[in-house]
């Protein structure tokens, strides 16, 4: 009991650290959420544009693709409020060498690392992104059964555990490759993909967003799910794939951890 | 209390040649160059002991202090600190230790160390109680009552370093690893970080390794030095023992009522600076009695004193020496 209370009590100051930043720059979070919001809209264009024209894309009528597109905000609110702050910390950490401070303290690395940084601002994409779920509901006419919706919601998890060991992936690799801006980049470049449900892509890349860089299984899979399309076998092979993906980053973690060698000074 | 054997550590790096052309050859054929920062470095430390890492830049003291605290794995070689391997980072071991680096800070740089203070706590999980009276008597010792609630960042140096110190210490570490504390900090705030390190090492027995390229700061507070070079350890004892070694003179310097004959002085020995009215002059040890007592009653004495010759001098005479004959070692 005592590891769990001394992680809680960790997460708690994390947390208040993130605040108490947040509200220093309360008017550059507030601009930032706001632009979020901004950028929200803009996302809808290339859909409203594709949809003008056509009835339904590779199966996906317009307000079920919007649904995909709600979910896939969801998560890219989740993170950028709070993975890619921590993501972020941690680059600025292994190129000032500042990252040795973490690994000298008495608990998890990993925790310690991913829990560093917040924008609870970004709670205005998110709630932004909530209402475009809602408003495709509303077109669709109908809403998610109970049951529907706990499997939507388990494979919200799924998403969020996937995005997470992503990253933890990235992460690991800035300690071999100290430039690693790119690399982030390249990963919220990727990410923008998920925005399109997976039947849109065909051959190897509909391969590859499936299980090199699950975005299937992190927005397709779960708006299936609200709109009552996903079959149990698809959801199986989500949470399965979550599991190993996360299992898979907290190894290759650890074996880079191992590799690190602090900036020299 | 820390056990070192043969301790090697080679780092690897990656060549990146000049231009477009010769950075891609390279990307396909990485050239590695080996960096060999320390090479079979042997020690031991006593609980309580205070030992000053001396060394020029370059010389490998932060590699040391890094595979002591853990955050590197020697190449070759083993180390314990208490009954622990450092490199397996255990929990007690964490508890047990603690490194400053006078160039890296672990306070937020945007928020009050406070800020920092209580992350360190919950992170420690120190009890309440033991931790407010712990922070209170560093910050009291320090001096830094007023400054821990203002942000980072308008600190100054110095009032940052003792910032750092305190947020080192809050988990009342058994063992301090110290990295250049005192760099860029003037003169007189090196007296009182020093004296703050001597202060904790007194009250609470810890062993103190602190490393610094000056050697006046080590040497006022380190009985026992380790001179590195060039990844070698080349010597480990008494820094004013080596000093004696070294050079065995004295500088004895003069001041004069009136101009003194040139020959008068010349007599007495060598004269290592001379302006109008004041000479020093380098006297082997032995000979500095005889040589005062000449000066008194042979010059227009007005003032004089008799010292040891700066360490900073006799360190890079020592350095010297050493490549000189191949790093031969010496001890
Ligand atoms: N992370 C690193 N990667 C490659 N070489 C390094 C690294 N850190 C230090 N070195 C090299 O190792 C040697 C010793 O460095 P260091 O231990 O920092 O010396 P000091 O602290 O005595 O100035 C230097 O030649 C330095 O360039
Ligand atoms: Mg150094």
């Amino acid at each position: 009991m005592r590891p769990l209370r001394h992680y809680a009590r960790l997460l708690a100051v994390q947390m208040r650290t993130s605040l108490t930043l947040a509200v220093q720059y309360r008017f550059d979070f507030f601009l930032e959420g706001a632009l979020a919001l901004f950028w929200l809209a803009i996302t809808l264009i290339p859909l409203l544009v594709v949809y003008s024209r056509r009835e339904s894309v590779a199966g996906w009528s317009f307000p079920e693709a919007l649904v995909v597109v709600g979910w896939f905000s969801v998560l890219k609110a989740v993170l950028d409020g709070g993975v890619t702050p921590s993501l972020n910390f941690v680059v600025e950490g292994v190129r000032k060498g500042t990252l040795d401070f973490i690994l000298l303290k008495p608990a998890d690395a990993q925790f310690l690392v991913s829990t560093a940084r917040f924008e609870p601002w970004r709670i205005l994409d998110f709630l932004g992104s909530i209402a475009v779920l809602a408003y495709a509901f509303h077109r669709l006419g109908r809403v998610p059964s109970v049951g529907d919706f706990m499997v939507g919601l388990a494979l919200f998890g799924v998403a969020l555990i996937l995005l997470y060991s992503l990253w933890i992936l990235v992460v690991s690799v800035s300690f071999r490759v100290v430039k690693v801006d790119n690399l982030s980049y390249l990963f919220i470049s990727i990410f923008d993909a998920g925005r399109w449900p997976i039947d849109v892509f065909k051959g190897a890349l509909r391969l590859i967003f499936t299980v090199v860089f699950p975005l299937a299984l992190m927005t397709t899979y779960p708006a299936q799910a609200l709109l009552g399309k996903l079959t149990s076998a698809h959801a199986l092979l989500a949470g399965t794939g979550g599991l190993a993906f996360a299992a898979i980053a907290r190894l290759v973690w650890k074996r880079a951890l191992r590799a690190y060698t602090s900036a020299s000074s | 209390m820390i056990r070192a054997r043969k301790l090697c550590k080679t780092y690897r790096v990656h060549r990146r040649p000049p231009g477009l052309l010769a950075a891609l050859r390279s990307v396909i054929r990485r050239r590695y160059e080996e960096v060999r920062a320390l090479v079979d470095v042997s020690f031991d430390i006593a609980p309580g002991e205070r030992v000053g890492f001396l060394g020029p830049n370059g010389a490998g003291k932060t590699t040391a202090l890094k595979i002591l605290s853990g955050l590197l794995y020697p190449t070759s070689g083993s180390v314990t600190v208490g009954d622990f391997v450092p490199q397996e980072r255990r929990t007690e071991f964490l508890h047990m230790i603690t490194l400053v680096m006078g160039q890296k800070q672990q306070l937020l740089w945007d928020l009050p160390p406070a800020e920092t203070f209580a992350m360190n706590r919950a992170l420690f999980d120190l009890p309440r109680r033991e931790a407010d009276a712990t922070q209170q008597e560093l910050v009291d010792l320090l001096e830094i009552g007023p400054l821990i609630g203002k942000p980072t960042r308008q600190l100054s140096l110095g009032e940052r370093m003792k910032c750092e110190l305190v947020a080192a210490l809050l988990h009342r570490p058994k063992v301090l690893f110290l990295d250049e504390p005192t760099i860029g900090l003037d003169v007189s705030m090196q007296a009182r970080v020093r004296d703050f390190i001597r202060r904790y090492n007194e009250s609470t027995g810890a062993s103190v390794l602190l490393t610094s390229h000056y050697m006046e700061d080590v040497a006022a507070l380190c009985p026992r030095v380790i001179v590195i070079d060039k990844g070698h350890l080349i010597y480990d004892g008494d820094l004013r023992t080596l000093a004696r070694r070294i050079r065995p003179e004295k500088r004895i310097t003069m001041h004069f009522s009136s101009v003194p004959a040139p020959g008068d002085l010349d007599r007495l020995g060598n004269c290592v600076a001379r302006s109008e009215l004041q000479a020093t002059l380098a006297v082997p040890a032995a000979q500095v009695t005889e040589a005062v007592r000449a000066a008194l009653s042979r010059l227009p004495i007005s003032d004089i004193s008799v010292e040891d010759p700066p360490l900073e001098e006799i360190m890079q005479e020592f350095l010297d020496g050493q490549s000189a004959n191949g790093g031969a070692r010496s001890a």
